[in-house]
Formats: structure tokens, sequence, C-alpha cells
């Protein structure tokens, strides 16, 4: 698969002569220099964790950084999801989400159970939000924001989002999303709270195995997802005198469940 | 809303405004508290996270080891680095100076038809003076992370690398606020903010070009690293069609395995989070089967001055820095009078050493190495072991080399020189020393004196020379010790029997 059309280069020569000569080179380098280490130390890289200990990990880090948790066993899923997503948008006043266009959150089939209860769900998709009736955008109905698509505009109107990453990093308590495709950025960030859904065995414990997981998902530079979004905690701000202002641009309130 | 406006005006008068401008903030009682109390806080949350972190030398040494190879190969990683950004359908263009970024940006700009331009935060937009130039053009550019933003609206210039507006306080902002509005506003943060999302919202929707800068780029992918907490680098690097990323040209790491040091030691060094709440990856404009991003992904990486310091063997490491701030955090000097005096894009330690390296200008922003004290808390604070103490005196002696530094100076160094280096003269000079002081001293102190000596009375007493020097007392001084030294000795060697 491509990615379409390679893009433009302006002024490299003169500019990598310049580098090469400043450092001593006649020509620039064009073979990869050797590497005695690359990464992280070995003390680092060497710990291992066992699932319960990485668990625990995300939590405690996750907890600390205002994140709430969910575990339950892998069979309850479907159930607990949706009862947990219905409670929180009940509680935030919430009547219209946004989810991810995934194989996993397909199979807990949420849809229709929060459908009637009243919750309606945009799904990342094309047309996933075609049943979606807006009552107008924040920016009027001229300018830029109107010309783009109707799922843009219904997402943006999502106060919820639902995700499934890719994985999970117990040191940071970091999501890891390869966003592209039905896993789009948007999900994540338009929303004021998110709710992450992923299996405990997704779960690293440093983010040299998350980016590890990437390289080996895509080991093509030109099959790369264009977006890696590594989210650790709420948006977050303390430039009003170092109050800490929670939630200022992307999303200030971040559930985690976790199946086990 | 010209931060970079105001930037250009100052940046003649780095060096000799600055004892104004230190003046100034020394005055100003809610700054300086404001500054003190920042530092702290983030001084300590680094300490912390260091801690938390394990063996944080060893981390440092790793980070300091990958950017001293990235660094030293530039041109391999640089030319992989663009290749790849090429590869998935991103434009670079490599730009030696800022005028020659400027005018590509407005390029960029104009192919698009931009009226509305929404930035992320870059300081390299800022070296460039960026927003003054697009003001000039009629284009509209917004500041969207809340403390540049904040700093727009009262159009002034960032006084800390990573919390920029720490000098203004909430009655301040909720005034700008309610002048940008028309709408009135408490001095609540919690309200203050909620306005700030609403507004900046809709810029991130209406924007035609969003731009960013680049923490790190990775070689291997072409990834174009951005690291922030509020979010709005993902906002304006997600939802305009088109992404202009302006990058320093030394700001790349070889692998993602590198990366992850990186980013780990950044976070930690800047602000004391184990990590910042969002690290974005841009490998790429959109993706055909993507339903957002932008369509459009263009690289501006910026020599500007840098290409100078490779292979400087004093220099060369200062493009090691990976802009967290901790050398501002500790610095004696900084921490009393924040970051607007010093003039310049870069404030602290780093700017100091790098303000005149990279504008090639020992004149004025060559004085900026005197706002230091020498004192190596920035090194050691700094997690890529960048000898910034160090630099400061070499661009010192760099000045006086290039006889930058005033005639009464230079008179006065030329004549230390004479009678330091002549026994006679030095003895001749302590005695009068000790009889020309005598008009001046009270109680033993002088407590105030005719200029230059005034420059240290002022705001402190100087203790008079004594009648004796310390020369003509070593004579006793050395026979004192030596029976000292012999009956210290017996008494240990009595001791351990």
């Amino acid at each position: 698969m491509s990615t379409g059309q390679q893009g433009t280069m302006r002024g490299k020569d003169d500019f990598m002569r310049n580098i090469s000569s400043r450092l001593g080179r006649r020509e620039p380098l064009a073979e990869a220099p050797s590497r005695p280490f690359i990464g992280v130390p070995d003390f680092y890289r060497d710990r291992t964790r066992t699932q319960d200990e990485l668990i625990d990990e995300f939590i405690q880090s996750w907890t600390a950084l205002s994140g709430k948790t969910l575990v339950i066993d892998e069979a309850e899923a479907p159930q607990a999801v949706e009862a947990y997503i219905r409670q929180l948008a009940g509680d935030l006043g919430i009547k219209r989400i946004s989810r991810w266009d995934h194989e996993g959150l397909e199979k807990l089939g949420f849809d229709q159970s929060l459908n009637e209860a009243g919750i309606e769900v945009v799904t990342w998709r094309e047309g996933g939000a075609d049943h979606i009736e807006l009552e107008g955008l924040p920016t009027g109905q001229d300018g830029n924001w109107a010309k783009r698509s109707h799922l843009l505009h219904a997402a943006e109107q999502c106060r919820l989002g639902v995700v499934w990453p890719d994985c999970a990093i117990a040191n940071t308590s970091t999501l890891a999303l390869f966003s592209q495709g039905g896993k789009g950025r948007s999900v994540s960030l338009l929303t004021e709270a998110i709710v992450a859904v992923f299996r405990a065995d997704q779960i690293v414990y440093r983010m040299g195995e998350a980016f590890a997981l990437f390289k080996k998902q895509y080991p093509n530079v030109a099959e790369m997802p264009s977006s890696l979004n590594l989210i650790t905690g709420p948006s977050r701000s303390a430039d009003i005198e170092n109050d800490l202002t929670i939630g200022i641009h992307g999303p200030g309130k971040v559930h985690a469940i976790i199946l086990k | 809303m010209s931060a970079g406006g105001q930037a250009a005006s100052l940046d003649e008068k780095i060096g000799s405004g600055l004892k104004e401008r230190t003046k100034q903030a020394l005055g100003d009682e809610f700054l300086r508290k404001a500054v003190a109390y920042t530092t702290d806080k983030l001084k300590t949350g680094r300490l912390q996270a260091m801690d938390m972190f394990g063996d944080w030398e060893a981390w440092r040494d790793r980070g300091k080891a990958i950017r001293e190879h990235t660094i030293n190969h530039l041109d391999y990683y640089l030319s992989q680095f663009a290749d790849n950004v090429t590869k998935k359908g991103g434009n670079v263009y490599f730009c030696s100076g800022a005028s020659d970024a400027v005018s590509t940006f407005m390029e960029i700009a104009d192919k698009n038809k931009a009226k509305l331009v929404a930035k992320g935060k870059s300081m390299v937009s800022e070296e460039i003076h960026l927003n003054h130039h697009l003001e000039e053009r009629n284009i509209e550019a917004i500041e969207t992370d809340l403390g540049e933003y904040i700093l727009q609206l009262a159009k002034e210039t960032p006084s800390h690398l990573i919390i920029p507006a720490i000098h203004k306080n909430k009655q301040q902002i909720a005034t700008l606020f309610t002048e940008a509005s028309g709408q009135h506003f408490e001095p609540e943060t919690k309200v203050l903010a909620e306005y700030a999302r609403k507004k900046l919202r809709n810029y991130f929707l209406e924007s035609d070009i969003g731009l960013t800068g680049c923490n790190f780029g990775v070689a291997e992918t072409g990834s174009i690293t951005l690291v922030e907490n509020e979010g709005n680098g993902r906002m304006v690097s997600t939802l305009p069609k088109v992404h202009v990323v302006v990058m320093g040209m030394e700001r790349l790491v070889p692998t993602m395995e590198d990366l992850e040091v990186v980013l780990n030691m950044l976070a930690r060094s800047a602000t004391g989070q184990k990590l910042t709440t969002y690290t974005s990856l841009v490998t790429g404009p959109k993706r055909p089967e993507d339903l957002d991003g932008p369509e459009e992904l263009h690289v501006i990486i910026l020599d500007n001055g840098r290409s100078q310091q490779l292979g400087d063997p004093i220099f060369q490491e200062v493009l090691h820095c990976i802009r967290c701030a901790a050398c501002l955090n500790v610095c004696p000097v900084y921490r009393h009078v924040g970051g607007h005096t010093y003039g310049t894009t870069y404030s602290g330690p780093i700017g100091a050493v790098l303000t005149p390296l990279i504008q090639q200008d020992m004149k004025e922003a060559g004085t900026l190495s005197y706002a230091s004290s020498l004192c190596g808390a920035c090194y050691e604070a700094c997690p890529m072991k960048i000898p910034l103490h160090d630099m400061l005196v070499h661009l010192r002696h760099r000045k006086v080399k290039m006889k930058l530094t005033a005639l009464p100076e230079r008179v006065a160094f030329k004549s230390y020189q004479t009678v330091f280096g002549n026994i006679t003269l030095f003895k001749l000079a302590t005695k009068m020393g000790y009889y020309m002081q005598k008009p001046l001293v009270r109680g033993g102190m002088i407590k105030s004196g005719p200029p230059p000596l005034s420059g240290w009375t002022q705001s402190r007493f100087l203790p008079m020379l004594p009648k004796k020097s310390f020369r003509d007392r070593w004579g006793d001084l050395q026979k004192e010790l030596a029976a000292k030294n012999t009956s210290g000795t017996k008494a240990k060697g009595g001791s351990a029997k």
C-alpha cells in the first residue's frame, strides 16, 4: 500500500555541504555511522515486570494524574463497558459520543444500548455520522470549518470519545494510539472526556516497547500512520499563575478500562 | 499582536539595555515573587522526578552521548530525516537564515491564500520573528498555547521558556480577556481557562494553517515529535488543512529508541512530569484512508547561525540543548531578574550562550555572558551535560579579545595586569590603597564610595584593606602553620598507638 505522492525538497545539497565541511568532511556522510549504543541505559532496558505489576504501576501513575481506572474480567466486558460509558455520560450530561471504528469496540457492541439510553454514537468511518443532525456549527455557516466533512463536524460536538489504544505504557501511564483510518485522531482530542479500553496483556513497561511494537507493525516508513499519539493523563496547563488547569484544549477527564 | 515585533526592537539593545532592564525587573515585586515561586516549583519537581527515575547520572551520560553522536554525524541524520519526510509526502525546505525561513513560510501561506494561522508553541518562530512578518502581510497569527496567548494579548514576550507568562497575574489576565472580548471576567483561573478553551477552539477550526515547532525529528522515520501538555499542538497539527513545522536543524535523534531517552529526560527536566500529557509523532500528512489530519505537511529546517558552531571545540555542544529550561530554574541570576531582562528569545544561561553565537553578535548579545555568576548550577542541572558555565567564560574571553569591552574596563584591566605582574608595584599599590581608603572608612567598613567603587557600595559594604597585607603577614603565618602541623602529627601518631 502506498501513501501517494513523494514530497518536494529544496536547498538540501548546499545545506548538507556546509554542514559536512564544518564537521571536517569533504562530502556529506553517506553511510550510516556505527552505533556503540542505542536507546536507554541497560539497567532500565532490562527491567521486567509481571502483568499484575504492570497493571498496578499503570493505575498508580494514571490515578496520580487524576485519571480513573476500572479493571474488569474480559467476560463481563460488554455489559460493564456499556454501563460505565452510560453512567459517565449521565454524570456529565452527555448525549453524544464518538468512538473509533475498532474491532475490539465493535465486539463490545455498546452502540445500540447507548442509543436506547438516548446517547448518540458517532463512529469514526465514512458515513459514521450520517444519522446525526447538528444544530449548527460553533463557527457559523461561513468559513473554513463549515466546508469540512459532516463526520468532523459531528465529532467536534461529541463530548466523550472512546478509543482502543494499541498499547499502554505502565511506567508513565501512557496510552499509545497509532492513529490512522478508523482510528481517528479527533476522537481522542476534541472531546471533554475519553474512555480508553484495552486488554491487560497490551500493557508494556516502557515507551521503547511501544515504539518497538509500532516499528514491528509498520516496518516501512511509507506505511507508518501519520500520527502516533502518546497520551499521559488529562490536558493541563499551569500558565495562569501556576494554577493547575485541567482540560484546557484536549480532554480533561481520562478513563482507562482494563480487561483482564 | 506582535510578540515577535517587540523582540525585534529589543534585539538591538540586548547588551546596552541590559542594566536598565535589570533595574526594572528588580523593582517589580510581583515579577520577582512569581519567578522565584515558579522556578522553585519546577526545580523541586525536576529533582523528585530524577530521583524516581533512578541513576540520573547514567541517563545524563546516555543523553549526552546520543546528542553528541547525532551532532557529530548531523549531515547523515539530517539527510536521512529529510528523505523520510519527503518519502511520506511531506515537503522539506532548508533555510540558511531567518529571512529565508520567513519568505518560505510566506510562499506556503500565499499558495494557500492563508489569512489565519494557528500557532503551537514554537521558539524558532519567535527566533525568526515570524509574527511580526505575518502582521506586516496582514495575516493573522494566533498563539494557542495558553501562556503565549495571554502574552499575545498583552503584546509582550515570554519570560520563561516553559511557562511563558509567569509574570502575569490573574487580575491582569482577566483584564486582558475583558478587553479582548468585551465580556467581563472575574480573576478566576477556571473561568479564564474556560474562555480561552472556547475562544481558541474556533481558531483551531477556522485556521488555514497550523504552525508548530519540533521538539525532536526522528531520522529513521522522518517523524516530527511534538511535546506539550495542553493539546493545542495536537489541534494545530490535526485540524487545519496545512501543517507547517519550523525547526532548528539540530533537533534530531537517530532512532525511536533514542527518542525514548530524550523524551523521558525532557519532561522530567522541564516540569518534573514523567512524561508530558501529549507526545505526538507526526509522520507525513494524512494518508488516503485517514478522515482527519492535514492534507499538506511542510517542514522548514533552519540553520540561522547554528552550523557556525559545528566543528567548534568549545561551542559545538550548545547544539545538544533540548530546550528544557532546567538551567533557567537553577540560575541565581535568572531567578532574580526573569526572562525579559535578557531581551532575547532565549533567556537564562542557555540564552546567554546561544544568542551571541547564533546571532554572531558579540558586541550586544555577547554582553549577556556577564549576566551570570559562573557558579556552574546550569551545568549541574543540564540533562545533556552542556558545560554552559565554561562557555560563558569563553564568551567573555572572546569579547575581550575582540576589544568589545568598555574603554575604562580595558584600561583598568591593563593597569591591573601591570601592577599584579610586578612585585614592587604591587607592594606599593597595597600600601597606597591602605592610606587612600582612609577618608572613606567608617568603623572598619567602606559604606559608600565614588565610582567605580560605588557599584559595590550601593548595595553592600566593603571591608577596609588591613594595614598589614596578607603578603606581609605570610612569613609569620608560615611559622605558625609549621608549628601547628608538627604538634598535630604528634597528637595523631599518639592516638593511633
